[in-house]
Parts: C-alpha cells; sequence; structure tokens
C-alpha cells in the first residue's frame, strides 16, 4: 500500500512540467533566502498566486521547494557577507564568515551546503515516518481536543514570538478576530459587516497573509531611506568553487553534531511557532557546549557551521509533520502551504494521509526531490546571488509590491482583495512598529476557522463546557498551554535565580501525568509512569541543591 | 500624567474592542444552530479585553520611560523620518483608487515607476522607467496569457 502511494506519487512529481517548476522554485527560494529583509514566508507567500492554477500536487512541490531553496540561501549571504539572508541563519555566520574570511569560502559553503541537504533529508525520513502515526493518534482526537489544540498552538506561538506574552496573545486573538468579519461559516450569519458588502464577504485569508508578511516587510525594508538607497551587499565577482568532497569527509567525521542538530530542528519545527530562527541558535549551543574546543567557536570552526544549517532545514519536516497529521502548521510557512491545500478544498486532519495518499505522498516526494534540487543548484546560483545583491532595496520593493497586487488579484478576481492587502499591510507595519509579533496573528488568521467550526461541533454534542478541560486529550493541551504560556515568565525568574523555577520542569512532567493515565491503553500510562518519575528525580534534585 | 506609546495602544485596543463587543450584539440570531454565531466573536473580544486590560496595566507601571523610543519630535521630523512610508501608502492607495480607470497594466506600471522615482530619487529615471515596463508588462503578461487570469482592465484606457 505504501509502496503503490509512493509510486502514483513519484509518477505526480516525477513529470517534466513539475520538475521544471520546482527548479525555478529552488531557485527563487535560494535567491529570496540570501536576501537580507525578504524572508521565506514572504517568498512562500508569494509563490502561492502561481499555484492556483496548478494541480494541488505539482503546486505544493512548487512552494515546498521554494521553501527548500529560503531555507539554503540564507547560508550564502551568511557566509559570504556576514550579514544573514534570513533570521535562521543567524548563527551561521557566527563561524561561516571567519572561515569564508580565513580563505575557505569553498569550504564553508560546501559545509554549509552539504549539512542543509543532510538536515532536510533527515528531517524528510522522519517527516515520513511520524506523520503516519502522528495522524493514527490524531483519529483519537474529538472536537474538545482539536479546539483545545488550536489554543495550545496559539498560546505556545505567542509565548516564543516575541519578548512580550500578552503582545502576542493580543496578535493571535487580532488573528482569531479577523476571521470572524463576514458570514458566518455555519449559519451564514453576517458579522461585523457594518452594512458593507466588501466586509460581508470577509477577508481572503491569502490576502490577508501577503498584507501582512509582504506588504508589512517591504515597508520596514524602505523606511530607512539611506538604506533603502543601498545594495544589499557590495560583493565583488565570486569565482568560488565549493569544496564537496572536503566539506562531506567533515561532515561524516563529525556525524554526531549532524544528527544532533538534525533532531534539534526537527523537534522545534513541530513546536508550533517555533522555527528555524530559534532552532539554529539552539544547535549552535549544544555544538559549542558539547565541543572539545569550545573556544574556537567563532572563529571558523566547522561545528558552527554543521549544527545551525543542519538544524534550520530540518525545521520544515517538522513543521510539516503536524500540518499533515493533525492540519495545524508548525510554523508560519506552514500556514501558508495549508492555505494553499485549503485553496484546492483539500482539509488537512488526521484522516489526511489516509483519504488523500497520493497527495501525502506527493509532498513527502517533493520533500525529498527539493532537497536534491538545492544541491544540485546552490554551485549555480552562487554568481546569480552576488548579482542579485547589488540591487537596491527600493528597487526590489517597488517591484514586488506591484507583484503582490497582480497575484492578490488573481486570488478571486476581485479588487476587494487588493483593499484587504493594503489594510493589513498597514495593520502589519504598525504591529511591527509597536512590538507585536505577528507570527501568531498569522495562526489566528489560519486557525480561527478551525477553533470556531469545532467549539461549534462540541457544543452541539455536549453543553458541558467542562469537557474542554476534563477530557484527556482537552486536558493535556490544556495544561501544557497553560506552562507555555507561563514560560517566559519562568525564564525570566530563572535568569534572577528564584528558586521556584527549579520545579517548573517537574511539575509540568507530574501535571501531563494525569491525562496521560486518563488516556488508558498500556503504553501511555507507562509513560505517565516515566513522567511522574522524572518529575520526582528532578524535584529531588532542586530540593538537594537549594541553599541550607 | 505622561502617558507611554504602549498605554496609548492599550487605551485605543480596550476601545475597538469594547465597540466590537457592542457591535456584537447587532449580530443577528438564528432560530436553528447550536452556538450563537455572536459567541465566537464574544469569546475573542472578551480575551482582547481582558489582555488589553493587563497590557495597560503594564504599560503604565512601566512608566512614561523613553516612550517614544526616539521617536521623532515635532510634524516635520515626524515627516521625514516617515518619508518613504509615508509615500509608500499614498501612492499604493492612489493606485488602488485609480485602477477601475487605468486599468492594473498601466496603473502598476504607473506605481512601480512613481514609487521607484520618489524612493531612489530622480537621477536614475530611466531605469526605472526600464523596471517599471518591463517588470510589470512580464508579470501581465505571465498572468494574462501565461495562468489565464484576466486583469482588471480600466474604463478609461480600455486595457
Amino acid at each position: 500500500m505504501v509502496w503503490d502511494n509512493l509510486a502514483l506519487a513519484l509518477a505526480e512529481i516525477a513529470t517534466l512540467e513539475t520538475l521544471l517548476f520546482m527548479i525555478i522554485g529552488t531557485s527563487a527560494g535560494l535567491l529570496a533566502g540570501s536576501i537580507p529583509g525578504f524572508t521565506i514566508a514572504m517568498a512562500v507567500v508569494l509563490t502561492l498566486p502561481f499555484t492556483f492554477a496548478m494541480p494541488p500536487a505539482q503546486g505544493l512541490a512548487t512552494m515546498i521547494s521554494v521553501l527548500v531553496g529560503g531555507l539554503s540561501g540564507g547560508l550564502m549571504a551568511g557566509i559570504l557577507t556576514g550579514i544573514p539572508g534570513t533570521p535562521s541563519s543567524v548563527a551561521t555566520t557566527f563561524d561561516g564568515f571567519p572561515l569564508a574570511r580565513k580563505g575557505e569560502p569553498g569550504f564553508a559553503l560546501g559545509l554549509g551546503v552539504w549539512s542543509s541537504f543532510c538536515g532536510g533529508m533527515i528531517s524528510a525520513v522522519l517527516l515520513v515516518l511520524f506523520a503516519p502515526q502522528l495522524a493514527q493518534i490524531g483519529l483519537e482526537f474529538q472536537p474538545w481536543d482539536f479546539f483545545m489544540l488550536v489554543i495550545f498552538a496559539l498560546t505556545v506561538t505567542a509565548s516564543l514570538a516575541g519578548e512580550n506574552l500578552v503582545k502576542g496573545l493580543i496578535a493571535g486573538a487580532i488573528g482569531l478576530l479577523a476571521r470572524t468579519v463576514g458570514e458566518d461559516d455555519a449559519v451564514g450569519v453576517g458579522r461585523f459587516d457594518f452594512g458593507s458588502d466588501y466586509l460581508l464577504s470577509g477577508f481572503d485569508f491569502i490576502a490577508v497573509l501577503i498584507g501582512l508578511f509582504a506588504f508589512s516587510q517591504l515597508l520596514s525594508d524602505v523606511r530607512d531611506p539611506v538604506k533603502a538607497r543601498q545594495s544589499l551587499s557590495h560583493q565583488g565577482d565570486v569565482r568560488i568553487r565549493i569544496e564537496h568532497g572536503r566539506a562531506i569527509k567533515e561532515l561524516l567525521k563529525r556525524w554526531v553534531v549532524v544528527i544532533r542538530s538534525a533532531l534539534i530542528g526537527m523537534f522545534t519545527g513541530i513546536l508550533p511557532g517555533a522555527g528555524g530562527s530559534i532552532a539554529n541558535i539552539l544547535a549552535y549551543d549544544q555544538a559549542k557546549k558539547a565541543s572539545k574546543e569550545p573556544d574556537t567557536f567563532g572563529t571558523g570552526n566547522p561545528e558552527g557551521i554543521i549544527a545551525p544549517e543542519t538544524s534550520n532545514n530540518a525545521v520544515e519536516g517538522g513543521s510539516l509533520t503536524p500540518l499533515m497529521a493533525l492540519g495545524i502548521p508548525g510554523d508560519v510557512t506552514a500556514a501558508v502551504l495549508l492555505g494553499a491545500l485549503l485553496i484546492h478544498d483539500i482539509v488537512p486532519g488526521p484522516t489526511f494521509i489516509a483519504e488523500q495518499p497520493v497527495l501525502a505522498y506527493s509532498i513527502f516526494v517533493a520533500f525529498f526531490a527539493a532537497n536534491f534540487i538545492m544541491l544540485g543548484l546552490q554551485s549555480g546560483m552562487l554568481r546569480i546571488f552576488v548579482l542579485v545583491t547589488r540591487i537596491r532595496m527600493y528597487m526590489l520593493a517597488a517591484v514586488i509590491l506591484a507583484f503582490a497586487t497582480i497575484g492578490v488579484f488573481s486570488l478571486n478576481n476581485s479588487t476587494d482583495d487588493l483593499w484587504t492587502l493594503f489594510w493589513f499591510g498597514l495593520l502589519g507595519f504598525f504591529m511591527r512598529q509597536l512590538g507585536f509579533p505577528l507570527a501568531p496573528m498569522i495562526l489566528g488568521v489560519v486557525l480561527g476557522n478551525v477553533a470556531e467550526l469545532n467549539l461549534s461541533r462540541a457544543l452541539a454534542i455536549d453543553t458541558d463546557i467542562t469537557l474542554f478541560v476534563t477530557r484527556p486529550w482537552a486536558m493535556f493541551f490544556f495544561i501544557i498551554a497553560v506552562f507555555s504560556a507561563a514560560f517566559p515568565y519562568f525564564q525570566a525568574q530563572r535568569e534572577k535565580g528564584v528558586a521556584w523555577t527549579r520545579f517548573y520542569a517537574p511539575a509540568m512532567l507530574a501535571s501531563i501525568a494525569l491525562p496521560l493515565v486518563l488516556m488508558g491503553g498500556s503504553v501511555r500510562p507507562v509513560l505517565a509512569g516515566l513522567a511522574l518519575l522524572t518529575a520526582g528525580w528532578l524535584t529531588w534534585r532542586a530540593l538537594s541543591a537549594r541553599p541550607a | 500624567m505622561t502617558l507611554n506609546r504602549d498605554a496609548w495602544v492599550a487605551i485605543a485596543l480596550v476601545l475597538i474592542a469594547g465597540g466590537l463587543m457592542v457591535a456584537s450584539f447587532d449580530i443577528r440570531e438564528p432560530d436553528y444552530g447550536q452556538l450563537s454565531p455572536a459567541a465566537w466573536p464574544r469569546v475573542i473580544l472578551g480575551a482582547v479585553l481582558l489582555l488589553g486590560a493587563i497590557y495597560l496595566v503594564q504599560s503604565l507601571r512601566e512608566g512614561p520611560r523613553a516612550a517614544a523610543q526616539a521617536a521623532p519630535e515635532g510634524l516635520m521630523a515626524f515627516i521625514s523620518h516617515w518619508r518613504n512610508v509615508l509615500w509608500v501608502f499614498a501612492l499604493f492607495l492612489i493606485y488602488l483608487l485609480a485602477l477601475p480607470f487605468v486599468g492594473m497594466l498601466i496603473g502598476a506600471m504607473v506605481f512601480v515607476f512613481l514609487l521607484l522615482t520618489v524612493l531612489g530619487g530622480i537621477g536614475r529615471t530611466p531605469i526605472h522607467l526600464a523596471i517599471a515596463l518591463v517588470s510589470v508588462g512580464g508579470m501581465w503578461a505571465l498572468f494574462t496569457y501565461g495562468l489565464g487570469v484576466l486583469l482588471p482592465s480600466g474604463s478609461l484606457t480600455g486595457i
């Protein structure tokens, strides 16, 4: 069955047309990722209008290739110019740029390229293995559980996305609220339309995403008149040969770093809201801590390139896992992919892989293929990268804005969507300026309908609202939502050395043991026991470490 | 008492959420369906009001501090600081308003050209003109002929 689906998916992806779109997509992603100020999410969201006319598998394969290219593109800018192309390659510059300045840019790029490839491939394998398993678990979810899962996703995104949890939660709530404008999905009653036909038809959420991300980002990029007129880089002509053989040998020698960083990336990707920007720093930090020569980090240590580049490419396999298994995107780019699926009337959820196996496996195959294409294109894109970085930001911004209007119009052939782009561009810009993170808002916009639909279904089955916190899975999500909401406060207090923070982890483990026991079966009570034992051990350690 | 920027934002947020909460009582209540169409928006607005109040308290506790965070003082300084952003807003707004009359092809070309000129200076006019013509023309052709999208034509220009 798996092989049949795989064969059918291969037939979908391995067409000349699809592969051509994937090559174009990966090239575009590599360039977009290498331009500071041009985020991967922006590249993926701007690709969306091109994919409307394509079959779903082809459209998704194109978008995935932009995504994979974007994740790898940041390393070129980071290593050659010292300016990270994307936030997910910040840590790459710590050792990549010094190594390049030592006269080994080919080796540094080779390490980056092959680490990206390994990270992508490892996470692709884990995605194929875990997504169907997670979907099996997802089949147990009832509307109460899905509702709490959305609340958990929003809470954890808010707690990780910015410095201020309250601002993050407000952003998430504004996203949810934006989705309520217009006709209610269940009964078709107008909400907050104030007599306007434009408001009654609601906001197209792709136009909202492009406004929030692309428009507001471009406004921020051109805000400073001096920077807007500068070239992105003054890099001269580049004649670098990427040292593939030497890089592969180095990676094989340091395989532990590769595996560890890939797992960090995968786990960070699964967590809603925590993307490559967190994963690359985490992996770098772990590599430094585990290294026998931590002092050499920052001076061109190969592990300082391997760790962040492996982890940031592994993130996407992680963020696609909850999207494909549960219909909950792990990050903003996965949210855009969810939008692409919804455009084709495909609603991802626990039954997605079972009901749409060819499409699901096409995503897996495209993810693998995009990594190979990225590997092949990386060397060739170096010279184009240099040309692109000579373009001035204001030129890119003006052209992209015009492109965004054409793309957004093509969503529904409606000029109303252009106004949505404008208003949400304004809103996004002001929110950025006022320090509100946009990731929770994006998730709120994407998941608003899922939350309301499941709330409605839950109350139609039973009006008892205590079920939202007493059903095992709902309770599980509620508990981790509460702990994730408390996380920023915990971090701040821990830095001050406050005693109670030692009991944060044991308390969380002990709390999740209860829903695990209530879930029944044979494995989960054992997991609950392990959680309790670990909580006990951590408590004992915390108590014994307390000053007398 | 001097309020910092966050406090003003929090007050605006609470007022808007309050206004929308009042507006939610105008949402029609049908006789069918388990969940009232107004229920979910009210839940969200309740959360926004609560979070807005917490945000306000947080902001007030921080005091006036460098509230404006190096924000420019005076109208001219403000305009100078946000010059490019204001240009983008204004030109985009004019582009949208003119769209039904001039169409997307000409409207987008003019928009890109004017935006390039105000952001990049008039010294590069030929380059800006070439970028506007080639980029918008190319995208227009791709969407019209490649993807079969009928982009809006103008009532005055016919294209």
